[in-house]
């Protein structure tokens, strides 16, 4: 993550209409080799459109866009052959076997045939789903699809891998696993991932995150970063004597607001909060420290949350 | 080639793996052979049951390529289509695999019916049959050509089905497979000269009922050739118009598919066809 790092990914001044509607407005951003980079934001927030404009599906209306160095728009081939992409909805082929979905994968990708059925044989096991090869694609569950579907995005060795929502519509279980094998990819094979979520929990683990709205990026950091720059740490009180600590807290000017049955304190300073609280010492009957979370990120810049685990 | 290969061998195992709509494939056609023929035995043509067959067939191969197009926008709108074109694969590939699995497809729908039609005593000659096949061939990849333009020009299925059944009625009827060009009203007659499948007809029928040496007078009186003006298109010609509908078809379908812009593509929203 040093300054050194390679720029794997380029965007400058994207915008894409759809006819008069602009779904992205005038974005820049660029992704470090071997990172993993989040794209956090709800509902028509533009994140597809970014995606299969990078992965050159669809034509950007201005703007440059670039990855590994090479142009998405006239080098559109040597783009294609080094990215594998995840989309949105499922692009596998459900009357046909994992198998044949898979092998279908690598003519498309020349891969050279004597190596086919150990590749095939490595994503699997990678995804945990050797057993299921000759399987109709159409006959497996959800989240066995998806996990397919990300072993067929890296069976062709890529050097960046999209994932569009990999884990949305999945149960707990289902996706706390997928997002193992994410990690896993992007750490063990560096591969640098690109994925968009609505997931606060996801994108907190991710090297860098972007918060897109209304098809602009809001705020661009390391999960670290935005929560240290956006939100601040809140403890959550219960007191016996509800006066002394309110006027405390007054004279100390420490913003808090009462609740119903507690109050809520914005940590600044810890040294502070901590001597205020050990004055505090025995009237407090209970207290819970809450982190910040990008989903105060995105409430403090928007005024809104975000959907969490919203589907559509 | 590995890719064109895959890629077809992909189509030809999805058209198979579906069993019901192979069978119920089967049926229309053989209703039209019995109803046609019952009537046209009356109107002078010799052999009315192999007369109408020929041309149910070749309408069959003409009716299967408009359906696979009709799975290609399926793939196209939603799943597959769009990991092939994400693919470095280059999009003329995949047009030209399209056109040969359809004209695999259509070939293959249309020689069942021949076979069938063998058994259930329709006297068609079988040593014609080599013959028809590289004819059903042909004519299968001409119109697998239009059956790709319209797809790419509707974007999706619902459009793609109204505008082929707008297409396929007319070019059907007004072919002369089923009703013979003669009986048709002047203005109608004029509209089937313009009709590729008029011309896979001709050619179709004079070699499935082993004409293809017969004059042109001969081929006009048994209705199997039609005259513009005092110009009789024998088989050779209508191979030649033929050819060139299908050039035309290819040509157009194809570029049209190169340069088809995937975001305007939907799933579910009906938009109207945009020429
Ligand atoms: N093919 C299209 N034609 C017209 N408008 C579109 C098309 N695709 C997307 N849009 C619009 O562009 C906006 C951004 O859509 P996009 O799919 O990029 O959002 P998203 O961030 O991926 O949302 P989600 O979380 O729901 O997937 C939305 O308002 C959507 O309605
Ligand atoms: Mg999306």
């Amino acid at each position: 993550m040093a300054e050194m790092a390679r720029k794997i990914i380029e965007v400058e001044n994207f915008t894409k209409k759809y006819g008069k509607f602009t779904a992205v407005n005038d974005i820049n951003f660029s992704v470090d080799e071997g990172m993993i980079f989040a794209f956090l934001g709800p509902n028509g927030a533009g994140k597809s459109t970014t995606i299969n404009t990078l992965c050159t599906i669809f034509d950007s209306t201005a703007g440059s866009l670039k990855i590994d160095g090479k142009c998405v728009s006239s080098n559109k081939s040597e783009v294609r052959a080094s990215i594998g992409v995840v989309f949105q909805d499922s692009t596998l082929d459900n009357k046909m076997t994992v198998e044949e979905n898979l092998k279908m994968h690598c003519v498309f990708y020349g891969v050279p045939k004597t190596e086919v059925d150990n590749r095939i044989d490595f994503v699997l096991d990678l995804v945990e789903l050797k057993d299921w090869k000759k399987k109709t694609v159409g006959s497996l569950s959800g989240g066995m699809k998806r996990r397919i579907e990300i072993a067929r995005g890296i069976i062709h060795y890529p050097k960046v891998l999209f994932l569009d929502e990999p884990t949305t519509g999945l149960d707990p279980q289902t996706r706390a696993t997928v997002w193992t094998y994410i990690v896993k990819l992007a750490r063990e094979k560096n591969i640098t991932i690109f994925l968009t979520t609505h997931y606060m929990d996801e994108a907190e683990v991710c090297d860098m995150v972007a918060i897109m709205d209304y098809g602009k990026i809001i705020a661009h950091d390391s999960p670290f970063n935005l929560k240290k720059q956006f939100t601040k740490d809140r403890a959550y009180i219960t007191a016996k004597n509800c006066e002394r600590l309110e006027s405390l807290l007054e004279s100390k000017s420490v913003g808090f607001q009462k609740k119903e049955k507690y109050y809520r304190i914005d940590i600044g300073e810890v040294s502070d909060t901590l001597n205020i609280l050990s004055e505090l010492k025995e009237d407090i009957t209970d207290i819970e420290i809450r982190k910040g979370t990008l989903n105060d990120v995105f409430l403090e810049i928007t005024g809104r949350e975000i959907r969490e685990g919203a589907e559509e | 080639m590995r890719v064109i290969y895959a890629l077809w061998l992909r189509n030809f195992k999805t058209f198979l793996r579906n069993k019901t709509a192979l069978i119920f494939n089967l049926i229309s056609p053989f209703f039209f052979v019995y109803i046609f023929a019952g009537i046209f035995k009356h109107e002078g043509i010799g052999n009315a049951s192999a007369f109408m067959l020929s041309g149910v067939i070749i309408t069959m191969v003409f009716e299967s390529t408009m359906r696979i197009s009709a799975s290609t926008i399926d793939d196209m709108t939603g799943g597959f289509m769009k990991e092939v074109l994400v693919s470095p694969i280059s999009r003329l590939n995949i047009a030209i695999a399209q056109f040969i699995s359809s004209a695999t497809v259509a070939t293959i729908q249309g020689l069942i019916i021949y076979v069938l039609g063998l058994f259930t005593g329709l006297s068609l000659s079988p040593s014609a049959l080599l013959l028809t096949i590289p004819v059903m061939i042909f004519v299968g990849l001409v119109f697998s050509g239009l059956g790709l333009f319209i797809a790419t020009k509707a974007k999706n299925i619902q459009t793609f089905q109204a505008v082929s059944l707008a297409v396929t009625m007319p070019l059907v009827f007004l072919s002369g497979a089923y009703i013979p060009l003669s009986l048709l009203p002047n203005a109608m007659q004029w509209f089937a000269y313009f009709n590729p499948l008029s011309y896979a007809v001709i050619l179709f029928r004079a070699v499935t009922l082993g004409k293809l040496n017969s004059s042109g007078a001969e081929l006009v009186h048994e209705s199997i050739a039609f005259k513009i003006g005092s110009f009789t298109v024998t088989p050779i010609i209508a191979f030649g118009v033929l050819a060139v509908f299908g050039i035309l078809f290819l040509f157009l379908s194809t570029i049209s598919f190169l340069k088809v812009d995937f975001s305007k593509m939907n799933r579910n929203k009906k938009d109207l066809i945009d020429f």
